[in-house]
């Protein structure tokens, strides 16, 4: 019946018409996945991930902010707006994930789509990979504008465990195999180790021979009944085994190493009920091929609990193995998600951020940055423009060639933003002359303009490899940077005023507004304004902490609550994690802090006064 | 567990009402029997005739029904319900409930006596709900939290998830609802006739491309060109307008409210907002006007007015149209709160299973936020909803029910199978329970008559409502309440026999403390079940210590083992692990809890032999040991975060730091005392109010002490 109903609901005609244009019907064969479809798409995407030279992404979250301020503003630096990206990451939830391993050859784009549903569902009764997760209405809303059938997702979504759940519930879910036990080469046994060494081995020389023995002749039925208590041996399927209890990890690595000995015997590891490794099955098989039947099975166990445990990160796994280059769009926000859900928590700077997920992907490139090489910023924002863009601005032919074989009339648009980034990836290849196709010969020498635009992930940093980029730009539309030294915070404003309305109050209050400057709000009523002339936002700040008054407007504003701070304030109000609904609450609790801060500090040089005034009174007194 | 049960079929009902996004074909595939669909599921597209409908059954109601299915329970494995927890707290688990989870369905049901048929008369309704963004601004009231296992269970028993969200039903709180109209009123009141000056001033910056300047340009000679074409026009007749029209195909003549007005036809909005600007610059008879909703297509026009006060009367008539429209629309918007609103007027009485969660929810959804204390909630619900019967209460509370339904089986499915057999299936009614007398309920579903209303659908909000309502009716006749004696004009809710159920909820299952609405308190002994109280042994919050981030794998054991090596033999009454990282220890006397608090300090500040092979060292081994009374844990439960593990949270909150933060407070409050001395009296005199940390995190001894004052601020500034 449920698969009934599934059936039922898959298609909701009225997603389709907006998107006109019959050009477009071939680029809607996304391969949806869920978890009824996900072991044969998973060999499938293998093959197209080892035969593609580059991967697509694209993920759609239950939101991305939970106040205004909260978004990634162009005034944020790499460090905040990793911090917002993480901030949303730890609360929000992937539903899909669009994957789309593609290659360019001359002006024709071969692209394999699909798009996996996703769910966080605790297969394995464990409280993962998600106890709980946050929704914005109108993500989900405007989801369902696209027909997205959440009865599907949440019925039949893939669920997932990340790398460190997978380690983390490892107690609960059993090791993953014997080859996580490698003795190191180098490691030097301690007496009691080569006693529990060899007494291991001699029981297990004569277990082996007992088993042959008892093959040979006929045995009365109690005393094999009794030899098997006195040895410990067991049946495994129709094999003979041998129980061989051990206390530590240290003594399952001893017995593994010393089963190496005995070629006719497979080790299978045994775990405890509260964790760890209880002990290691030793089975006895009766020849070569036998052994290989085994290893055999148990290696297809291993694969299917690797999929029951990992589920949708054994693909992220794939990708991450194949060392190619991953292409996003709003690479900060997707690499954010990918790392919380499917690698570890989130370190808390972003340099660990970028230097611990590199290790996993190397390369990954963001068509925003290179769309700001030949396009204004503002038009980079979302897919389409950029796409349109180039079409209207430059010559660029491509050929996308689907390699799904067309479902009937079944048109899938879930996941076609991954399409939308393979086919602007390509177009901009060819804008910027880069040869995508010399990727095949090396990644770790990628065509160098390339290479320049990899692994950025701020979309308002323009500099490559700088990791004190500070910076930022104040309009999305407007390239003008300025460094943050330049920008104050200023909050406690009466409710709807507009920047506008705040820059006249302002002008010509005081000497620090004669010149340049100029007003942005970030939400409601917190306002930032921008010094263009260095030096002066720091006299403001003085101005308004000596309470200096300027103009009778102004006065009147302070009096009603008015307050400033610097940057660094806003900064500590991401790395705190402040996130309260309005930013003004957050940066009076920052400030809050700092001074808590710089009084246990002034106490603490009190205290050494105090000492050395003790110390003095001792000298006089002599 | 009720929470956990629902089932989900899609209904004939909304197929029939339905929208493209549900082709017919889906009914096909809901198996079930023909009175599965009686059920009247109501969603945004059949909302309004629903409503009209309900609003009679529920004037005629002697009482209503009602159930709710959220999208999780708790946001954290700590927020559950734990014996060990104090009321207050108890308050505050449920509380975050409600603050976090979305309602998403939501079952009415008036149940009406008719006394020509010596039957009860019942409507189930089973309303979709989804908190919509209806209206603009942007608030973290459109954020929701799901919990991964609620909405797998929903999904188990097949909720459709797309009928809540495709089509579900919003709705504005009232405080919500009058904060956008306060809102509003600010906007339209800013706006006042010198707001045109400020518009030119802000906007006057804009014509820095070559292309906008040539555009404005054009536009200038355009407007005028047409603006003396009607001075021409009104002046001589001529045939002239007519040609001119012709000429520029995008200018084309209208009139707005009695004047002529230009149509400005296929431009950009960048460069609509040139056409303002030369408009306002220009031209003082002239307004630009871009009028939305009011009309059917909303147009930029440029007005011809007689002189510049009549261009302000223009403007002012088209703010008030436009303020008329946004308030029409935040009035749309209050959607489902209507249903509430209804049962709240007509004071009815309302009926519930384990209804405590689902009055919060009602609460903070449909009325505002919920305030911080239950003392002050219970009465601003007895404000709203002055008759409410909890009919777990009900069951548990009378030694016959109890008999019948035997002691932890009152959920509401198993109450309804043994109360209501007669309904569950009619053909045993008759035979097997002939000695009692059974209640008769007929349901109506749109005209629909049924006598026997066995759903198939069970387990959902709309089938749920109906099976309380049952369970209440049947509750009502065990105890001796006649409806076929039952005046018209009296109401059930003044009947005496169920006067001291009225208003009396399970504030908590787990520990059957039964909430008296209309006192806020917990009434002794008049009807908690006996038999829940003895299970428990009183419990001494001011004994206990609650201690995390402990050694991993410490089980309770051994923290009983190391404690009672330091107070004695039975100073430890009991150990709770909250989560792997936190649990409570119950002593025996309340100066263990300081005693034990200060030890952990001194044994921290030394690294010697004696720290080291100190009983408690057990517990603090790694340095990491956090210990506090019970008042920190309330501080924790407290706080709108929620962090997975406890000792999360506990850091996430800042206990540390925050506390710290009240140190001028502390000191204004001392009148200059030195913190030194006076932290050292705090030691002496209140030390059950300290939460100790680690030396390596607590640099400041006296500061340290400090902090712990803040939560006895805390709850003396309340």
């Amino acid at each position: 019946m449920l698969h009934q109903r599934l059936f039922c609901t898959k298609i909701y005609p009225t997603a389709v018409h907006h998107h006109r244009g019959s050009r477009h019907q071939n680029l809607w064969r996304i391969k949806q996945v869920t978890k009824s479809n996900l072991s044969e798409t998973f060999e499938e995407i293998k093959t197209h991930i080892s035969n593609s030279d580059f991967i697509a992404v694209s993920l759609q979250q239950t939101g991305a902010y939970s106040a205004p301020w909260q978004r990634v503003l162009p005034i944020d630096t790499d460090e905040t707006a990793y911090l917002k990206s993480k901030r949303a990451a730890e609360r929000f939830q992937v539903l899909q994930f669009a994957i789309c391993p593609f290659s360019v050859k001359a002006s024709k784009l071969i692209v394999h789509p699909y798009n996996f549903h996703l769910f966080p569902r605790d297969e394995l009764k464990i409280a993962m990979p998600s106890y709980s997760f946050s929704c914005q209405s109108s993500y989900l809303a405007s989801m369902a504008r696209e027909g997205f059938d959440f009865n599907a997702c949440i019925y039949d979504g893939i669920s997932y465990l990340s790398r460190a759940q997978e380690l983390a519930a490892a107690d609960r879910i059993g090791p993953s195999s014997t080859s996580s036990f490698v003795v190191p080469s180098s490691s030097t046994n301690s007496v009691a180790d080569s006693v529990f060494r060899e007494s291991t081995k001699s029981r297990v020389r004569h277990w082996i021979n007992a088993c042959k023995d008892s093959n040979k002749k006929t045995e009365d039925v109690l005393i094999s009944v009794l030899r098997k208590l006195v040895s410990g041996s067991e049946v495994y399927g129709s094999r003979p085994c041998l129980i061989i209890s051990v206390c530590s990890e240290r003594q399952v690595q001893l017995v593994l190493e010393m089963l190496k000995e005995f070629v006719d015997v497979v080790p299978i590891l045994v775990p405890a009920r509260g964790g760890g490794i209880q002990a290691v099955r030793a089975v006895l098989t009766s020849s070569e091929e036998d052994k290989n039947l085994l290893e055999k099975e148990l290696q297809d166990m291993e694969e299917e609990r690797n999929k029951r445990v990992r589920g949708f990160r054994e693909v992220i796994d794939l990708i991450s193995a194949s060392q190619k280059p991953v292409v996003a769009h709003n690479s900060l926000s997707d690499f954010t998600f990918i790392y919380s859900k499917f690698l570890a928590p989130l370190p808390s700077t972003i340099n660990e951020f970028r230097s611990s997920l590199l290790l996993v992907f190397p390369h990954v490139l963001d068509v925003n940055h290179l769309m700001k090489e030949i396009g204004p910023v503002e038009k980079v924002n979302n897919l389409p423009a950029s796409i349109s863009y180039l079409r209207r601005k430059f010559f660029a032919p491509i050929d996308m060639e689907v390699s799904h074989r067309a479902e009937a009339d079944k048109v899938q648009i879930h996941g076609r933003n991954v399409l939308q980034i393979s086919e602007l990836f390509a177009k901009l290849c060819s804008v910027l002359k880069i040869n995508p196709e010399t990727f095949e010969e090396d990644y770790n020498h990628l065509s160098s303009a390339i290479q320049c635009h990899a692994n950025k992930f701020n979309p308002s940093s323009t500099r490559f490899g700088d990791p004190i980029d500070e910076d930022v730009r104040i309009w999305n539309k407007n390239s003008r940077r300025i460094n943050i030294d330049n920008l104050v915070f200023l909050w406690g404003l009466e409710g709807g005023i507009s920047a506008g309305m705040l820059k006249a109050l302002l002008h010509d209050s005081h000497e620090v507004f004669s010149k340049e400057f100029d007003v942005q709000m970030v939400d409601k009523n917190c306002a930032v304004i921008v010094f263009w002339t260095p030096g002066f936002s720091e006299r403001f700040l003085r101005i308004m902490d000596s309470g200096e008054i300027f103009s009778e407007s102004l006065k009147d504003m302070i009096s009603k609550g008015l307050a400033a701070a610097s940057y660094k304030t806003y900064k500590s109000v991401c790395k705190l994690g402040l996130w309260e609904v309005d930013l003004a609450d957050a940066l009076d609790k920052a400030l809050e802090e700092t001074e808590r801060l710089t009084e246990a500090k002034s106490e603490e040089d009190l205290s050494v006064i105090n000492w050395n005034n003790d110390k003095m009174i001792n000298l006089d007194d002599l | 567990m009720k929470k956990y049960f629902l089932v989900r079929a899609m209904t004939e009902a909304q197929a029939r009402n339905g929208t493209q996004l549900f082709p017919s074909n889906r009914s096909l595939c809901t198996s079930s029997n023909s009175s599965d669909l009686a059920l009247k599921n109501v969603t945004k597209s059949n909302f309004e005739p629903a409503l009209a409908e309900l609003r009679s059954h529920v004037r005629e109601a002697d009482f209503v029904s009602i159930d709710l299915e959220m999208t999780g329970v708790t946001s954290a494995p700590w927020r559950e319900s734990f014996e060990f927890d104090r009321s207050d707290i108890r308050y505050l688990k449920v509380k975050d409930s409600a603050e976090k989870f979305a309602v998403v369905q939501f079952g009415v049901c008036p149940f009406r006596w008719d006394s020509k048929n010596h039957s009860f008369i019942a409507h189930p309704h089973n309303f979709y709900i989804f908190p919509r963004q209806e209206i603009p601004g942007d608030g973290p009231s459109n954020e929701f939290s799901c919990q991964t296992t609620s909405l797998d269970f929903l999904a188990k028993y097949q909720f459709d998830f797309n009928a809540c969200i495709y089509e579900g039903i919003s709705y504005l709180s009232r405080s919500q609802e009058e904060e956008a109209l306060t809102r509003l009123n600010s906007v339209y009141k800013d706006e006042t006739s010198d707001s045109l000056s400020s518009l030119k001033a802000a906007a006057d910056p804009q014509l820095v491309r070559m292309a906008d300047i040539l555009f404005a340009e054009r536009m200038k000679i355009k407007i005028g060109e047409w603006r003396a074409g009607l001075l021409h026009n009104t002046n001589k007749e001529s045939e002239l307008q007519g040609s001119s029209i012709d000429i520029n195909q995008n200018l084309q003549t209208t009139f707005f409210k009695l004047r002529p007005a230009l149509v400005l036809n296929a431009l950009t909005s960048r460069q609509l907002r040139l056409t303002e600007l030369v408009t306002i610059k220009h031209f003082e008879d002239l307004a630009y006007v871009h009028v939305t909703g009011e009309t059917s297509c909303p147009q930029p026009l440029v007005v011809y007015t007689e002189s510049t006060e009549d261009r302000d009367l223009l403007m002012r008539e088209i703010k008030d149209s436009r303020r008329k429209a946004a308030v029409t629309k935040i009035k749309a918007a209050v959607g489902f709160r209507h249903v509430i609103d209804l049962l709240s007027t007509e004071r009815k009485l309302i009926v519930g299973h384990n209804c405590f969660l689902d009055m919060a929810h009602i609460y903070k959804k449909f009325i505002g936020p919920l305030p911080s204390a239950v003392e002050e909630y219970v009465l601003e619900v007895q404000k709203h909803f002055p008759y409410i019967v909890d009919t777990k209460v009900l069951l548990n509370s009378d030694s016959s029910f109890l008999h019948l339904v035997k002691k932890g089986s009152t959920s509401l499915s198993k109450a309804f199978t043994l109360l209501c057999p007669q309904i569950v299936s009619s053909s045993i009614s008759s035979i097997v329970l002939a000695d009692k007398p059974r209640i008769k309920v007929e349901v109506h579903v749109d005209n629909k008559r049924f006598s026997n209303w066995n759903s198939g659908a069970k387990h959902e909000a709309g089938y749920d409502a109906f099976m309380t309502g049952c369970v209440f009716a049947q509750a009502c006749t065990d105890l001796g309440i006649d409806f076929s004696r039952h005046e018209p004009d009296v109401n059930l809710v003044d009947n005496e026999k169920l006067q001291k159920y009225i208003n009396h909820l399970y504030l908590s299952w787990i520990n059957g403390d039964i909430i008296d609405l209309r006192t806020g308190k917990f009434p002794a002994d008049s009807l908690s079940s006996t038999n829940l109280k003895q299970r428990y042994p009183k419990i001494l919050f001011s004994n206990i210590v609650i201690l995390w981030d402990l050694p991993s794998k410490l089980r309770a054991r051994e923290i009983k083992e190391c404690m009672s090596k330091v107070f004695g033999v039975d100073s430890v009454t009991s150990v709770f692990h909250l989560d792997e990282t936190a649990a409570f220890v119950q002593l025996s006397k309340q100066e263990f809890v300081s005693r034990l608090l200060e030890l952990k300090d001194t044994l921290e500040q030394k690294y010697d032999p004696i720290s080291v092979l100190h009983p408690l060292a057990k517990i603090l081994e790694g340095g990491r040991t956090r210990a506090a009374s019970y008042e920190i844990y309330k501080e924790i439960c407290s706080s709108p975060i929620s962090e997975f593990l406890f000792s999360d949270q506990a850091e996430a909150v800042g206990i540390e730091w925050r506390t710290r933060l009240l140190e001028p407070i502390v000191e204004v409050a001392n009148q200059g005392d030195k913190i030194s001395s006076f932290s050292q009296d705090r030691r002496e005199t209140c030390p059950r109010n300290n939460a100790t940390g680690p030396p390596s995190r607590c640099h400041f001894p006296s500061e340290e002490l400090v902090d712990s004052f803040y939560p006895v601020q805390a709850q003396l500034s309340k």
